[in-house]
């Protein structure tokens, strides 16, 4: 059969036609890969134009960098390559990744050299299909029972894999997942640098922190940024290494650490957090005042940067005793501390520590009170309460001094020793007397008191029987009972045979109380001294039947000066401060006092007292 | 023979008290109003007891007191404190100055010669 003239142009033509429109990229290279066919699939899959591509090396276009090793370079066997049809990964002139098949043949060129022909498919989507399917063979149960959003990628920065919590958290189904870019879950602004992140994680796959130190943040499909965390692992696979990243929201956790750091900032004491490294964790501002420092100098530094150096040594050893022991409590009670400034400046300080659980494990929280102020103000007072005993024993001095003339001379006529007086001599100066006398008992009860407020009432505890301090008390009121012919009677079968009290101190209560009930009974009458032991306490009651108290006034009772303000009451004498002086007494033993009285009925005055009293030291001061 | 007391105040009152309300017991009574005069005394005829206020001008009474207990003729003679200074310590401070015992003021005129005549037979023993 003859063939027309013009069939070998109509074929050329027609297989011309057939290499521009197949949906298939054809490409061929030399022998030295340089690009000699560029079909209109090749410039739609790697996004050059055939002008761009001719000429040039394929390497150059299409090959991706970090996977030289991994998959072959096109052309490099141009004669005769090993596997004629193999799938690889390539890249796009926009730096993406596709995953392709490829298939070759070594032809012979129109001028005679020999060329490699190679068909290109994109398989990304099925590539996408594949892996997935894979991963979820292995890994659903697992990724399902992890707590973060778990995305897996592979090589061509598709999305093979998610799990429900990456469902959750960015809002998606998987189905708009599966098969898109990562970079969807990302705002905009980071998707560029993102491309260029995975490739260098693709070329030394290990596990990492993602942007260690940076701020990351999640795009959910509303549109919402939120800030994350993200850990990376590869994945080595039979269908190649993919990235597995478990992305965590850390929204909640960022507003809880502005919480706590507010909370730290609201603090008015400096704040150091220190870790069991014993270097500065968190610090707020008032620490940046405190001791000079900028925040910058402080966080990592070791905590005894802001110690005195002769303080270092043993600062170690105590952190170490506190993380043994974490419990609140305060740095070196009773000791004196001190805080280092910036300029080499020290400062007195007092300090609380307290345990601080974290995710990223134990640390100490340090409350840190600069005490200069303080101690300033201790001293102040300290001075403050010098000058006042000073001046208590001036005044108790002065006054006594007169006095000794006033009472020793009037006994001293009383008892006629300078010659007989009549009856009225005789009562004005027993009336001379009993102020002088009177006047004396208010400077002691006032000497008495001053030192309670002090805090210098010294308890001075000793065993001692009951019953012999009762009596003792008795016989030295029973004159001034027996004038009045009042019976005193007791009854003390129920107390303990023995307590430790600070004896003068009770035998000075007792008196106080029983003298009182004496006082305020009519002639003839009888007052009641009851002591037992109930709930663990001495319990002593005197009880009389004088005159009483009205209610409105049983408040007042033990308060300084404050004497009932009615006609009854006056016309006995008292300084005012006696039950006052009592109630302080019994208050500086770990006792109380309580008072039941009726107007007209009586009045029963109830001390209880341990049965043990602590006993309180007290520096030397004034006593009468 | 009646015990001989010396009594040391700056207060004339309270010297007189303290004087008249001795004497009445039967005591034979000087006195001297400070360390000068009380030192005079003391040269010319010693005492059996010393009651030694501690207030004085000049010389205090503490002072006196060490002074009289450093020299051997006179170390042997008991002084008693008899002084307005009621404060704690005050006692103590006088013991350790020397002092037999400590009298406060104001003074029980009717316990005060038994007191002294304790302190004389407990010093002359
Ligand atoms: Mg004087």
């Amino acid at each position: 059969m003859d063939v027309p003239e013009d069939v070998g142009t109509v074929e050329a033509e027609l297989a011309r036609r057939l290499l521009w429109d197949t949906p298939d990229a054809v490409v061929a290279v030399t022998a030295e890969g340089t690009v000699v066919l560029w079909n209109a699939a090749a410039e739609a899959l790697f996004g050059y134009t055939r002008a761009e591509a001719l000429g040039r090396r394929l390497a150059e276009l299409t090959a991706v960098p970090e996977h030289r090793g991994e998959a072959r370079a096109p052309g490099t066997a141009a004669s005769e390559p090993a596997e004629p049809i193999f799938e690889t990964v390539r890249r796009r002139k926009d730096g993406s990744l596709v995953h392709v098949n490829v298939s070759q043949r070594a032809i012979r060129g129109a001028g005679g050299g020999p060329l490699v022909l190679s068909t290109i498919k994109d398989v990304t989507p099925l590539k996408v299909l594949r892996d997935a399917k894979l991963l979820e063979a292995q890994f659903r149960n697992l990724l399902e029972s992890t707590p973060d959003a778990i995305i897996m990628v592979n090589v061509t920065g598709r999305i093979v894999l998610v799990n429900s919590q990456a469902e959750t958290v960015f809002g998606y189904p998987r189905t708009q997942l599966v098969g898109k870019p990562v970079e969807m879950l990302l705002p905009e602004r980071f998707r560029a640098a993102h491309n260029a992140h995975r490739g260098s994680f693709f070329s030394q796959p290990r596990t990492r922190t993602m942007g260690a130190g940076l701020d990351l943040y999640g795009l959910r499909s509303n549109g919402e940024e939120f800030p994350v965390e993200i850990s990376l692992s590869p994945l080595v696979t039979e269908e190649g290494t993919m990235v597995m990243s478990a992305v965590r929201d850390v929204s909640e956790r960022l507003k809880a650490e502005q919480k706590f750091r507010a909370l730290l900032e609201s603090a008015p004491d400096a704040m150091v957090i220190v870790g069991r490294d014993g270097r500065i964790a968190v610090i707020n501002s008032q620490t940046e005042k405190l001791f000079g420092y900028q925040r910058a100098e402080l966080l990592g530094r070791p905590v005894e940067v802001l110690v005195p150096e002769r303080f270092r040594g043993n600062h170690a050893a105590h952190r170490g005793g506190f993380f043994a022991q974490p419990r609140a409590r305060a740095m070196g009670a009773g000791l004196e501390l001190f805080g280092l400034r910036r300029d080499g400046t020290e400062f007195p300080v007092e300090i609380s520590l307290s345990p601080l659980e974290t995710e990223e494990g134990l640390f100490v929280s340090s409350a840190i009170r600069d005490a200069t102020a303080r101690k300033r103000y201790e001293q102040g007072l300290q001075e403050a309460n010098r000058l006042k005993s000073v001046f208590l024993a001036n005044m108790s001095h002065e006054l006594r001094t007169p006095l000794n003339a006033v009472i020793g001379f009037s006994e001293f006529l009383i008892d006629e020793k300078a010659g007989p007086l009549n009856a009225k001599q005789k009562e004005y100066l027993g009336d001379v007397l009993n102020s002088g006398r009177h006047l004396l008992q208010l400077i002691n009860d006032v000497l008495d008191l001053s030192k309670i407020e002090a805090g210098k009432m010294e308890v001075r505890a000793e065993r001692f029987p009951i019953r012999r301090a009762v009596d003792e008390v008795c016989t030295a009121i029973a004159q001034t009972a027996a004038a009045k012919g009042i019976a005193i009677r007791r009854d003390i079968g129920e107390a303990p045979g023995e307590v430790t009290l600070d004896r003068q101190k009770f035998i000075q209560v007792l008196y106080n109380l029983i003298s009182n009930a004496v006082k305020f009974s009519n002639d003839g009458g009888e007052v009641w001294v009851t002591a037992m032991q109930r709930d663990g306490a001495l319990r002593v009651s005197v009880r009389d039947r004088g005159i009483g108290i009205r209610s409105e006034d049983l408040e007042k009772l033990f308060v300084e000066f404050q004497q009932l303000d009615s006609s009854a009451a006056r016309r006995f004498e008292g300084t005012g401060l006696g039950l006052a002086l009592t109630r302080k007494l019994v208050e500086v033993q770990g006792g109380g006092i309580a008072v039941e009285s009726e107007r007209g009925q009586g009045s029963t005055f109830t001390v209880s007292l341990p049965l043990q009293a602590a006993a309180r030291g007290a520096a030397p001061e004034p006593s009468t | 023979m009646s015990a001989r007391i010396l009594i040391v105040d700056d207060n004339p009152t309270n010297l007189k008290l303290a004087s008249d309300v001795l004497r009445s017991e039967g005591f034979a009574v000087e006195t001297a109003q400070d360390a000068e005069q009380a030192q005079r005394l003391l040269l010319q005829q010693l005492p059996d007891l010393i009651l030694m206020d501690i207030a004085l001008p000049g010389m205090d009474g503490l002072a006196l007191t060490r002074r009289l207990k450093s020299e051997s003729r006179f170390s042997h003679v008991p002084i008693v404190a008899l002084t307005a200074s009621a404060m704690r310590g005050d006692e103590e401070r006088a013991l350790a100055a020397g002092c037999a015992g400590y009298i406060t003021k104001p003074i029980d005129t009717r316990a005060f010669g038994r007191l002294i005549g304790r302190f004389l037979a407990a010093g002359g023993s």
